[in-house]
Formats: structure tokens, C-alpha cells, sequence
């Protein structure tokens, strides 16, 4: 490949990180030059991404050797497939408007400099791992990622809340990581490498692949992407910012899990395959319903990114990871939409997040109305929106995959989003306002709403001709084929189940929830079933194994550590063997004479002398 | 029988030390140090490494010494007691005895270190710089080639030392009082 | 320099060495302390040119310049904490400083 393509991809990679310096060590008193700067950054990254995505395809490989430890050797490189493009791009352009937006949304908070500075290092960090060539250097990405995101979610630190989401989102991907340095370590202990070409030629060289190695790998997917078992951090991190979680929740961070199992799919154990394939239906199945008994609207949102994080995880379990790929794409435009739309809703009603409090936007937030409510419809996949193409496609291939089961939660998950995508439209924006700040919401200024406009229209409606308008056919050969394999028609069952679906849930919800004001139809109608879909079982889990299991545990170690380390260990040896020495050698030792130590010090090394020459 | 110039220079450096360790007076001591280097230095030019012998005599008895008899004055370190101890000195003597008879042993009678494997006499000067010279030049060119990082270690030592001098010296008023 | 073999270096350089190791032991102001500390150092380093020049080898001597270069810095830092350590005891007799006992 050409050189330029690599030189393109050090810029693509080192502007945020210049950036974010810059921020952090000159203006983090000059809030709102802060703000233009990082954004202006972050569009042209967006442009250099663009770029890359339609020049001529074919890998872009780079490497520089950093050190080799007998036969390994680790380094730093770029492989730019055509996965990587379309997520370089993905990434780039929606974070691109996610800064546009912070610089309104963020107009009157004092910490603006701090702010974009982290907002530009977690841009470093998700492109580190797209670019990654090996898997020693997505980890040390991954842990940047995971620090940035600690970061922006801690950005009201002052708050409890904040403070606490914060850590249960690092402590939860630690655990996920756990797995993932181990995994990295049985790579390189079975196949003495790291690079994903040569991991890529000894897995293709063998028959078969250790389960442990993928279930390992799979251990930071499950962290990093929120999904089950360790999904519980998605929706506390809603403690953020708005656009922090439209960045975590859309372009960003989950999606980097997502990327990098398809990335290392190879490596993949049908065991382990089938587990992520299960578990990620159930997820998106029950995480839909969670949705329904949510009142506060991001996190509503963030269980509808679990949601479409497990049909994500879905595909990639069915063998299709390019299928997964292509939703998280469309997911991110849409979802980065629905969020920055909460983000303008919650600005225009003055900083209130409880949707039963709002109603009657429509008319009040006439931009947001139109780009929140096409969003949900792609989040619902009406036919030839964004979503449609992705999600059905992934229905699809469940329906001709080997488990009736794994279609039938997704057939689930499709009616649990549009239940809760009409509750939302409905509680937000029909019918009257039901409290004082939205009786008087106004429309937020130029900046949120034209990242909407652009990124909720153009691309959540009219994504898919976009697509093929302005990207050569190469580049997206992967979706191209992954999508000419599954059939649309309209008998197909996806498209039934879709159809269906959205004409029971969506419309269905929107009579449902008009019937009670005020308070939520369903609590109302079936206390019972909302307190079971509100209540956080695997929160209650965690905190009994914490609890009961580790606290237990690690008492027991502390029991054991003060009877024999300190107890037996330090006290009866170390004190014993000075008291009986000193005793026989008259107390000579410590008399606090420095003479008298140099002399013992003498006499040792004399000791140690005769001892080495004598040998 | 070794050179006659060794010997001389041999016997000073013993006796300075001697004096150095014998002597009641700090500043007597001060004085036979700087004799002790001097011939220490004087046996660096009998080995042919004339650059260390000057360095030896500017650094050691030039500044070091210095420094070591501003602070004996500056400290006034009279010893209390009044008549030499005696007993002290024999002990330290015979302690000297045991151990140089060691180090006798050691480099003469174990055969540890071979006449014939040495030499004699010192082997024939080279030219060669990657050898021993006498020319200062040799040890600029290891120092920037083969010992650059510890040559860049040492200053940032001296540097370190500077800044832990000027700390410690500083008149804490809180420590002081 | 007819008849010096490295053996005559090593015994000179071994018996100032213990020259000072006895000083180290026996005397009691902490500035000869330090002054024999010095005195056993430089024994090293003649050691060191000994068996540089034997050899035929310049790396011994370099060491040397090196150990004369920490030397240096030991003892600017050295004479500053008995300095501070007269401020604060009175004192520079190691007998004295018996602190540790307790």
C-alpha cells in the first residue's frame, strides 16, 4: 500500500491525543476555546476518516517493532481492513457531532477544558483500537478506553451517584479485562505471537481452536459491551453527561467490543460462539422489556442499547460477524441520535429527566421532535430505514441458524423495542406537559440541534443509499455479501416478525400509554410486573456474592494472614531469632553503637569472602 | 625486588594512612589523607594512567580535602578526653595485623593471582585506543561511546547530589528550634 | 617500573583498604570515619588500575573515573548530613548517637 494511506492513519490516530494534551495542560481555564478546539479536531479526523474510507481498498498495514523478548515480539502497527474503515469512519463522524453538540449542551458548565480534553483522549483510545494490529496494543487501547470512559462518567464527581457509576463501570470492565490479559497470555504462550495476521494463518493452520482461548478473549467483549453478566455498569453510567453517553453508548465504547470479536473471530470456539449467541438473545429480550419500566429517559435508552448490544452479540454468536458490524454502524447513528436528542429534551426542560414529567414537546421542540421520533422509528426498523437493513438481516439468519430459541427471543427483543420506542414517543412527546419545566421547554440552540438533523435524518433515514452513494463497493464487501445471503421478501419470517411487531408494539404502546397521565400504564394496570422488570436482580446478585461469598473469603484470608505471616512468621521469628542471639552474644547487637555495627557488617563480609573464594 | 620509586611511594601512602588513622587531631588526619592520595596518585603515573593521577590529585586533594577541612574547623571536633587512648590504638593495630596478613595471603602466598598469568612486569604500552593509553583521549572516547549512559547517569547523580546538599543545608526553622 | 607485578599493586591497594576498614572500626569522630571511608575507596580504585593496565584494557580506569565521580557527590551529601546532624546533637562523636538503642 501506499505510504501516505499509514501517514493518513498516524494522523487520524495522534490529532486527539495532541489535542487532549493541549486541552489538559493550556486550557483548562479557556473553557469554550477548549470546546471549538477539540470539535474542530474532531472533524477533521472525521474527514481524514472519510477519506480512508473511499480511497482505493486493500489493507493498510504498518509496524515498528518496540521489543522482542526471545521469540516474541511485540510492537505497535496499524491494520487497516475493511472493518476497520467502516469503524474509523463510524466512530470518527459520530463523535465528530457529539462535539458539536457538547459545545451547547456543555455552554454553562465550569469544567469545559477538562471536559473536551476527555472527550479527545477517549477518542484517542476507541481509534487505538480500531487501527490495532495486535492484541497486546488493543489491550493497552482497551485500558485507555476504559480509563477515559471512567473519566467522562465521573465528570459530576461531586456527585455521589457520579462518583459510584463511575467506579462500578472501571471495576466491572476489570473484571472483564481479567479475562482478556489471560486470554491474550494463552495466545502467546500456544501460538508465540500477538499479531492478528499471523493469530489469523495459525488458526486457519489448525484444526481446531482451544475453547479456553476464545472463551477468555470473549471475557473483555462481555466487560467492554455490556453484555451478561456484566451488562450492569451500561446503565449506571447514564450518570455522565448526555453526550458522554451518546458517545459511550453509540460510537464508542461498546461498539469496541463488538469490533474486536468480530476482528478476532477466528479465534472463536463454536462453544463459545453458541454462548455468546444465547446469551446475547436473552439479553436483548429482557433488556427490551427493562426498558418499559424505566422513567428516567436515558436509562430507558441505555436498556435499549442492551438491548441491541445483545442482538449484536447475537449475530456475531450466529457466525455472522459482519452482520454484527453493520448493526453496531447503524446503531450508532441512530442511537447516537436518540441520546442527543434526550440531551437536547433534558436542556430544553431544564435539566428534567423523568419522562413522565414531560409530554407535548412536539410542538414546544419542533427539530427534536422530528429527529428523536425517525430515530426510534429506525430503532424500531420500519422498513427501509437504517435499522431495518441490519436488525432484520439478523432475525434472518437466526431463523435459518440451528436454534428455534435463539429467534424467538430476538422475535421478542424486536417487540419489546417497539413497545418501549412508542412508550417513549409517547410520554415525551404527545399529549399535554404534565409539569412546570416542560410546559416551558424551548429549542436548544444551533449547535445540538444540527448534529441532530444531520446525523438523525440523513443518515438514520436515508443510511442505506448514503452508503452506497458514497462508498466503493469494496469497502463494504464484507455487509454487501453478509446481506446478499439472507433473502428479503415478504413472507420472510424476519419481515413478518418485524411487520407484526411493530404494528402490535409501537402502535399498541402509544394507546397504551396515552390512557394514564401522569404516572406510568403499566404500573398502574400490573404493579407486580413493573417491579419485576424494574428491580435489578443481577445488582442484587453481585452485591449477595460481594457480601457473603468474598467478604467471607477474604476475612478468612485476613484470619489466616494475622495467625501464620504475622503471628507465627513475623513475631516468633523475627523476634525470636534476634532475642536468642542477642541473649548469647551478650546483647552486643544493638546497642545503637554505629561502630558496633560496622563491625558486624565487617565480619559478615568477611564471612562472605572466605565463603566465595573458598568455593 | 620491586622498583625503587613503587617502594617509596608505597611506604608514603601506608604512612599517611597510618597517620590518618593514628592521629587525635581531625585536622592531622585531614593532612595525612591528603598524603595518602597524593601517593595513591603517584601510583596511578607508575602505572602509566597519567589522566586519573591528575584527576586523582585535583579532585581528591584538591576540592574533596578542602571541603573536609572547612567543615572540621567550621565543626571545632576537639576530642574530650585527655590522654591518648592507647588501648584503642593497640586493638585497632592488631586488627590491622589480621587482616593484612589476610590480604598477604590472599595476593601473595593463595597464588590466587599468578605471576605468570600477569607478568612480571606490566605488559608493553599500546598504541591501539581500543587498549590501555596513556592518552586522555581513550577515555573521552569510551565515555561517549560504550559508558554514554552512565556518563549521563553520573551527572544526573551530581545534579541529585546538588539538590540534596542545598535541601539539607537550608536552616529549617521548625527542626532547629 | 622495571619489577612491579600486579600482585605488588593488589597487596598496597588490599592494606590500604584495611588501613581503612580499621579506622572505619576503631575511631570514633565521625569525620575520620568518613575520611578512612574515602581512603578505603580510593584502595578500590588503585586496585582498579592495576588490573586495568595488566590487561591491557581501558574499561578498569573509566570505572575509575566513574567511582571518583560518585565519590565526590557522596561526600558533598555525607559532609552536609554530619553538618546537620552537628546542628541538631552537638555532636559529631559516633558514641554519642546511640538513639537507634531505643
Amino acid at each position: 500500500m501506499p505510504s501516505d494511506l499509514s501517514s493518513l492513519v498516524h494522523w487520524i490516530l495522534f490529532l486527539p491525543l495532541g489535542a487532549a494534551a493541549l486541552s489538559a495542560l493550556f486550557l483548562r481555564r479557556a473553557g469554550a476555546l477548549a470546546a471549538w478546539f477539540s470539535t474542530a479536531v474532531a472533524f477533521v479526523i472525521a474527514g481524514l476518516a472519510l477519506r480512508l474510507l473511499t480511497s482505493a481498498t486493500g489493507d493498510v498495514t504498518w509496524h515498528v517493532e518496540l521489543a522482542k523478548f526471545g521469540g516474541v515480539s511485540l510492537g505497535f502497527g496499524y491494520l487497516i481492513d475493511a472493518n476497520a474503515r467502516l469503524m474509523l469512519f463510524v466512530v470518527s463522524f459520530v463523535a465528530a457531532w457529539i462535539h458539536l453538540f457538547s459545545v451547547g449542551y456543555m455552554k454553562e458548565d465550569p469544567a469545559r477544558g477538562r471536559f473536551f480534553a476527555g472527550l479527545s483522549i477517549f477518542m484517542f483510545s476507541i481509534l487505538g483500537i480500531v487501527v490495532a494490529d495486535n492484541l497486546l496494543m488493543t489491550f493497552v487501547y482497551w485500558e485507555l478506553v476504559g480509563f477515559s470512559s471512567y473519566m467522562l462518567i465521573a465528570h459530576y464527581f461531586d456527585k455521589d451517584f457520579a462518583a459510584a457509576a463511575s467506579k462500578k463501570a472501571f471495576i466491572t470492565n476489570r473484571v472483564g479485562d481479567l479475562g482478556f490479559i489471560l486470554g491474550i497470555a494463552m495466545c502467546l504462550s500456544l501460538y508465540g505471537t500477538v499479531d492478528f495476521a499471523a493469530l489469523k494463518d495459525h488458526a486457519a493452520a489448525a484444526k481446531t481452536i482451544p475453547v479456553a482461548v476464545g472463551a477468555l478473549l470473549m471475557c473483555g467483549f462481555l466487560g467492554k459491551s455490556a453484555q451478561f453478566p456484566l451488562h450492569v455498569w451500561l446503565t449506571d453510567a447514564m450518570a455522565g453527561p448526555t453526550p458522554v453517553s451518546a458517545l459511550i453508548h453509540a460510537a464508542t465504547m461498546v461498539a469496541a467490543g463488538v469490533y474486536f470479536m468480530a476482528r478476532v473471530s477466528f479465534l472463536l470456539a463454536p462453544e463459545v460462539l453458541h454462548f455468546i449467541a444465547i446469551s446475547g438473545a436473552g439479553m436483548a429480550a429482557l433488556a427490551g422489556l427493562c426498558a418499559l419500566a424505566q422513567t428516567d429517559i436515558k436509562k430507558s435508552l441505555a436498556y435499549s442499547t442492551l438491548a441491541h448490544l445483545g442482538i449484536m452479540g447475537c449475530a456475531l454468536g450466529l457466525g455472522h460477524p459482519e452482520l454484527a458490524l453493520m448493526h453496531m454502524a447503524m446503531h450508532a447513528f441512530f442511537k447516537a441520535t436518540l441520546f442527543l436528542g434526550a440531551g437536547s429534551v433534558i436542556h430544553g426542560c431544564h435539566h428534567e429527566q423523568d419522562m413522565l414529567k414531560m409530554g407535548g414537546l412536539l410542538k414546544k421542540m419542533p427539530l427534536t421532535a422530528a429527529t428523536f421520533i425517525a430515530a426510534t422509528l429506525s430503532n424500531c426498523a420500519v422498513p427501509f430505514l437504517a435499522g431495518w437493513y441490519s436488525k432484520d438481516a439478523i432475525i434472518e439468519a437466526a431463523y435459518h441458524g440451528d436454534h428455534l430459541a435463539i429467534f424467538a427471543f430476538l422475535a421478542l427483543a424486536a417487540l419489546a423495542t417497539c413497545l418501549y420506542s412508542g412508550r417513549m414517543i409517547r410520554l415525551v412527546f404527545l399529549g399535554e406537559a404534565n409539569s412546570e419545566e416542560a410546559s416551558h421547554a424551548h429549542e436548544s440552540p444551533w449547535t445540538m440541534t444540527l448534529p441532530l438533523v444531520v446525523l438523525g435524518l440523513v443518515y438514520s433515514v436515508a443510511g442505506g443509499f448514503l452508503a452506497h452513494a458514497i462508498i466503493p463497493a469494496g469497502s463494504l464487501k464484507p455487509i454487501e455479501h453478509a446481506l446478499g445471503e439472507v433473502s428479503f421478501h415478504l413472507t420472510a419470517p424476519s419481515t413478518i416478525v418485524g411487520l407484526l411487531s411493530l404494528a402490535l408494539g409501537f402502535c399498541g404502546a402509544l394507546k397504551f400509554y396515552g390512557t394514564v397521565r401522569g404516572a406510568d400504564a403499566l404500573q398502574v394496570v400490573s404493579p407486580r410486573t413493573y417491579h419485576l422488570l424494574e428491580h435489578r436482580w443481577m445488582d442484587g446478585l453481585y452485591r449477595w456474592y460481594v457480601d457473603s461469598v468474598q467478604r467471607r473469603v477474604s476475612e478468612f484470608i485476613a484470619f489466616l494472614d494475622l495467625l501464620l505471616i504475622n503471628g507465627v512468621a513475623v513475631r516468633w521469628i523475627g523476634g525470636g531469632v534476634p532475642a536468642v542471639l542477642g541473649y548469647l552474644s551478650g546483647r552486643s547487637f544493638h546497642r545503637g553503637q554505629t561502630r558496633a555495627y560496622a563491625f558486624w557488617i565487617v565480619l559478615g563480609s568477611l564471612f562472605l569472602a572466605w565463603f566465595l573464594i573458598a568455593r | 625486588m620491586p622498583d625503587g620509586l613503587f617502594i617509596f611511594f608505597a611506604a608514603l601512602t601506608l604512612g599517611a594512612a597510618l597517620l590518618l588513622v593514628l592521629s587525635r587531631n581531625a585536622v592531622t588526619s585531614a593532612m595525612g589523607m591528603i598524603l595518602a592520595l597524593v601517593g595513591v596518585a603517584a601510583d596511578f603515573f607508575l602505572l602509566d594512567a597519567y589522566f586519573l593521577g591528575v584527576l586523582q590529585v585535583l579532585v581528591y586533594a584538591g576540592a574533596v580535602m578542602v571541603l573536609f577541612l572547612f567543615i572540621i574547623m567550621l565543626l571545632d571536633t576537639e576530642d574530650p578526653t585527655g590522654a591518648y587512648p592507647w588501648k584503642t590504638a593497640a586493638l585497632g593495630l592488631a586488627t590491622f595485623f589480621l587482616l593484612a596478613a589476610g590480604v598477604l595471603w590472599l595476593f601473595h602466598w593463595s597464588g590466587a593471582v599468578s605471576a605468570v598469568k600477569a607478568g612480571a612486569t606490566p605488559p608493553e604500552l599500546s598504541t591501539n585506543p581500543a587498549e590501555f593509553t596513556t592518552a586522555a583521549k581513550s577515555f573521552g572516547r569510551l565515555l561517549y561511546t560504550k559508558y554514554l549512559l552512565p556518563l549521563e547517569i553520573a551527572g544526573f547523580l551530581l545534579l541529585v547530589a546538588l539538590v540534596g546538599v542545598v535541601s539539607l543545608s537550608k536552616d529549617n526553622p521548625e527542626s532547629n528550634a | 617500573m622495571e619489577n612491579t607485578s600486579l600482585a605488588h599493586h593488589l597487596i598496597l591497594a588490599g592494606l590500604l583498604f584495611v588501613l581503612g576498614l580499621t579506622g572505619v572500626l576503631v575511631r570514633r569522630n565521625l569525620l575520620v570515619v568518613y575520611m578512612c571511608l574515602e581512603l578505603m575507596l580510593a584502595a578500590a580504585t588503585l586496585a582498579l588500575v592495576a588490573f586495568s593496565r595488566f590487561n591491557r584494557t581501558m574499561d578498569g580506569a573509566v570505572l575509575v573515573f566513574f567511582v571518583i565521580t560518585v565519590a565526590a557527590a557522596e561526600v558533598a551529601v555525607g559532609l552536609a548530613l554530619i553538618v546537620a546532624l552537628f546542628r541538631k546533637r552537638g555532636t559529631v562523636q559516633s558514641d554519642a548517637l546511640t538513639t537507634l538503642r531505643d
